[in-house]
């Protein structure tokens, strides 16, 4: 077969480009430090990359969200617990001050501190989280509990029976109770109406005939009983759900760096593995470039003399 | 005597011949590096034997024609792979630059607005009362339909430039068309039996090359040497002298077809393009942009579907509801509804006006769109969907860059193949140099010597 001048000019020419080419590939994996810098460099990688961007997004707002849910629980078991002590104490005045031996001088004082009672578990049941009421169900922006009419005791509930939902997996929710009326204001269901009683209390401690006071005081010492008991029951409640938050919490931080491994697996560079490759790269282009011009060159015109 | 005259006339004839030679090898030398350039030789052949007493006497050699060292069977070859090349390079160069307009490799493509716009929905989810929350859910919102108008116009764009490349490759082949038709009459013109036209013919071949570059032809020569050139199914593109023309017109979707016109009107033939570059352009910009412009629409369309239903159904803070979260037709124009935008209290996220504001059911149905199967006849999620369409520009590139590569290849040992018929050697030129050198000087001894007896003879007769 004949070699012709353009035939060995067009091949190196055709070779030295391809090796220029993959060096240039080389160096901007290396520059960016990522081995799919298009989604042609590796289409089905770069279908995994994507998928697991979305994913560890995804976890992120999970846990985000658990972190929200975790602090409102621990706030919530807070505010019961102050409940509950207030609720207890209430039981105490009653407890004491039932006897029919108390002047009415001491039931007016302890009345007193009952109605101070009173006002600190209704502002406790208006506490709010994120600026929110979380005793009201979905009615979040206005206070669950009020006297009405002011003046007196009678309480009134404004908030609804909706429970607080949260994200926190893939179509996985945990609802946390957010009825105020089920804590504190239950006479519905068979359980303790914790205002109402406190309001019967301040009445018998108020009550002039000191005989029938006292009847109305004993009256409420086992409802209190059992409204303490109601709101820690209710923080009991919490605690299943705040384990459940910590297992879901605990599933996403185990399975959040597979990930992590997973996409720098498909997508970033080997580092020296390029490097390594790079430096071959340049001994093929050095060589092609030193053959050209020793192959370019002579020709028998030299010779000629 | 008559042999001495005979001995003259050959040495002479030799000598003109030497030159001749060394004239067809400089023509060759100086053509080394010519593309397309076929070498020429100068066919020897003795010349007739004159009739002598003693019988037939040799007359030397004489130059029959300069012959074109040329194998015409490779000019097809190398006319359809040339095709094939320009089909893919076209084809890659246009993917190449669709896959630009994803910006998926730094992250601020689909598949990032995506993940920010469900987040957006769940942080307002936690908060359903919240007036930040909203301002954000809409800014990411907005942020989406942007990404999603910018990739749709882009595409556009690319498919507009691929345009101008097909009238320009249209106005290229009618100029190269009309120039081939020109050499045929030449070349008809200046040949006579045996002595090619030889430069004409170089030219004519390259002007075919390129004009099969840009259209995949079929040529044929026919016995005077005139060639014919057709395309796209049988329609002739150059018959003898004449050229028909291509022209484009603009279709249904606003970009142009390639017509050919012959004496009974001008027919589309653009489906009918088989390879060259004009093919490689079309089917990026009808089938594989377009069918990314089409995936884009779907999910746009039905992102826009499912959230706007969700949506209607929920109640916003200012207790309205049945409203539309996106507004638009499709991927080129989807926005989030200009109502929401001018009062963030609107959008939905609860289920019942009874439950505003701390009802979250209707944001945490929004946000559980993201896995819900709504693309692909219900099996893909949005963001399955995404990550697929992006795959699939990825395959449709690298597809067409291994073609290239692949018609590379066979060009280069196509056109060596050529080159090692067809092409000038300088070092074989250099070595006929100094053949027809020796010859030359040989010749010229051969005069000398001539010339010598013929003095000898003359001195006798003094």
């Amino acid at each position: 077969m004949r070699v012709t001048n353009q035939m060995m000019t067009n091949n190196f020419r055709l070779h030295i480009n391809r090796q220029a080419t993959e060096m240039l590939t080389q160096q901007q994996r290396i520059a960016s430090q990522k081995r799919v810098n298009k989604p042609s460099d590796d289409p089905d990688a770069m279908a995994r990359i994507l998928e697991h961007r979305s994913r560890l997004e995804r976890i992120d707002q999970y846990d985000q969200h658990i972190e929200r849910g975790k602090t409102r629980i621990e706030f919530t078991e807070q505010v019961l617990g102050q409940v509950s002590d207030l609720v207890n104490r209430a039981r105490q005045i009653a407890e004491e001050k039932k006897g029919s031996n108390v002047s009415a001088s001491e039931r007016q004082t302890a009345a007193e501190e009952v109605k101070s009672i009173y006002d600190q578990v209704m502002q406790l049941a208006n506490t709010r989280y994120e600026n929110n009421y979380i005793f009201a169900g979905h009615q979040t922006d206005t206070a669950p509990f009020e006297r009405n009419p002011p003046a007196g005791y009678d309480i009134q509930y404004n908030g609804d029976m909706g429970d607080y939902r949260m994200i926190v997996g893939e179509n996985t929710e945990v609802a946390l109770d957010a009825d105020g009326s089920l804590y504190f204001h239950d006479s519905v269901n068979g359980g303790i109406d914790i205002f109402n009683e406190l309001r019967d209390l301040i009445d018998g401690l108020e009550n002039p005939n000191l005989a029938a006071g006292s009847t109305q005081i004993e009256a409420t010492i086992d409802p209190l009983f059992d409204g303490r008991e109601q709101v820690n029951l209710k923080r009991a409640e919490l605690g299943p759900k705040i384990y459940q938050l910590d297992v879901t919490q605990q599933h996403w931080n185990t399975f959040k760096p597979k990930i992590e491994d997973a996409l720098a697996k498909e997508e970033n560079a080997d580092i020296t593995e390029a490097i390594l490759i790079l430096q071959s790269l340049e001994i093929s282009y050095e060589s092609t470039l030193a053959t050209a011009a020793r192959i370019l060159e002579p020709g028998l015109l030299k010779f000629l003399q | 005597m008559p042999q001495l005259n005979a001995l003259l006339n050959i040495g002479a004839n030799s000598l003109l011949l030497q030159q001749k030679s060394i004239t067809v090898t400089g023509n060759n030398i100086a053509n080394v590096n010519t593309p397309g350039y076929t070498r020429q030789r100068l066919a020897i052949e003795t010349a007739t034997p004159v009739q002598g007493l003693d019988g037939p006497v040799g007359y030397g050699a004489r130059a029959r024609n300069v012959e074109r060292v040329y194998d015409k069977f490779i000019g097809v070859q190398i006319n359809h792979e040339n095709a094939g090349l320009g089909r893919w390079e076209a084809q890659k160069n246009s993917l190449e630059r669709a896959e630009f307009t994803f910006n998926e490799t730094e992250g601020y493509g689909l598949n990032q607005a995506f993940s920010q716009m469900w987040n957006a929905w769940n942080d307002l989810s936690l908060k359903p009362s919240g007036m930040t929350e909203r301002v954000v859910l809409v800014t990411q919102s907005q942020f989406l339909a942007d990404t999603f108008r910018t990739n749709y116009q882009d595409l556009k764009n690319v498919q507009d430039e691929i345009d101008a490349a097909v009238q320009s490759a249209v106005d290229e082949i009618n100029r190269l068309t009309t120039e081939i038709a020109d050499l045929n009459v030449k070349i008809i013109a200046r040949e006579t039996p045996g002595n090619d036209a030889s430069a004409y013919r170089d030219r004519r071949e390259l002007a075919t090359k390129e004009l099969a570059n840009l259209i995949e032809i079929n040529s044929f020569e026919d016995s005077e040497g005139r060639v014919m050139i057709s395309s796209a199914n049988g329609r002739v593109l150059v018959q003898a002298g004449d050229s028909f023309d291509l022209s484009t017109q603009i279709n249904a979707q606003n970009h142009l077809d390639v017509y050919w016109s012959d004496s009974t009107g001008a027919t589309n033939i653009s489906t009918q393009i088989n390879s060259g570059k004009l093919k490689g352009w079309l089917e990026a910009r009808d089938t594989d942009i377009e069918g990314y412009k089409q995936q884009l629409d779907d999910l746009a369309l039905t992102l826009m579907q499912e959230v706007n239903i969700a949506h209607g159904g929920g109640f916003g803070l200012d207790d309205s509801t049945g409203r539309d979260f996106f507004s638009g037709s499709g991927a080129a124009d989807i926005k989030v509804h200009d109502d929401i935008v001018a009062d963030v209290t609107r959008v939905a996220a609860a289920d019942s006006l009874a439950g505003v504001p701390g009802d979250n059911g209707n944001a945490i149905e929004i946000a559980n769109l993201q896995h819900k199967l709504a693309m692909s006849g219900n099996s893909a999620t949005f963001d399955d969907s995404v990550n697929s369409l992006i795959s699939t520009v990825g395959h449709d590139v690298r597809r067409a860059e291994i073609y290239q590569r692949q018609q590379i290849s066979t060009m280069e040992y196509v056109e060596n193949y050529r080159e090692s018929i067809s092409g000038v050697s300088l070092d074989e030129e250099m070595i006929n140099l100094v053949k027809y050198q020796t010859a030359y000087d040989a010749a010229a001894k051969l005069i000398t010597t001539a010339g010598e007896m013929l003095d000898t003879l003359l001195g006798l007769v003094r």
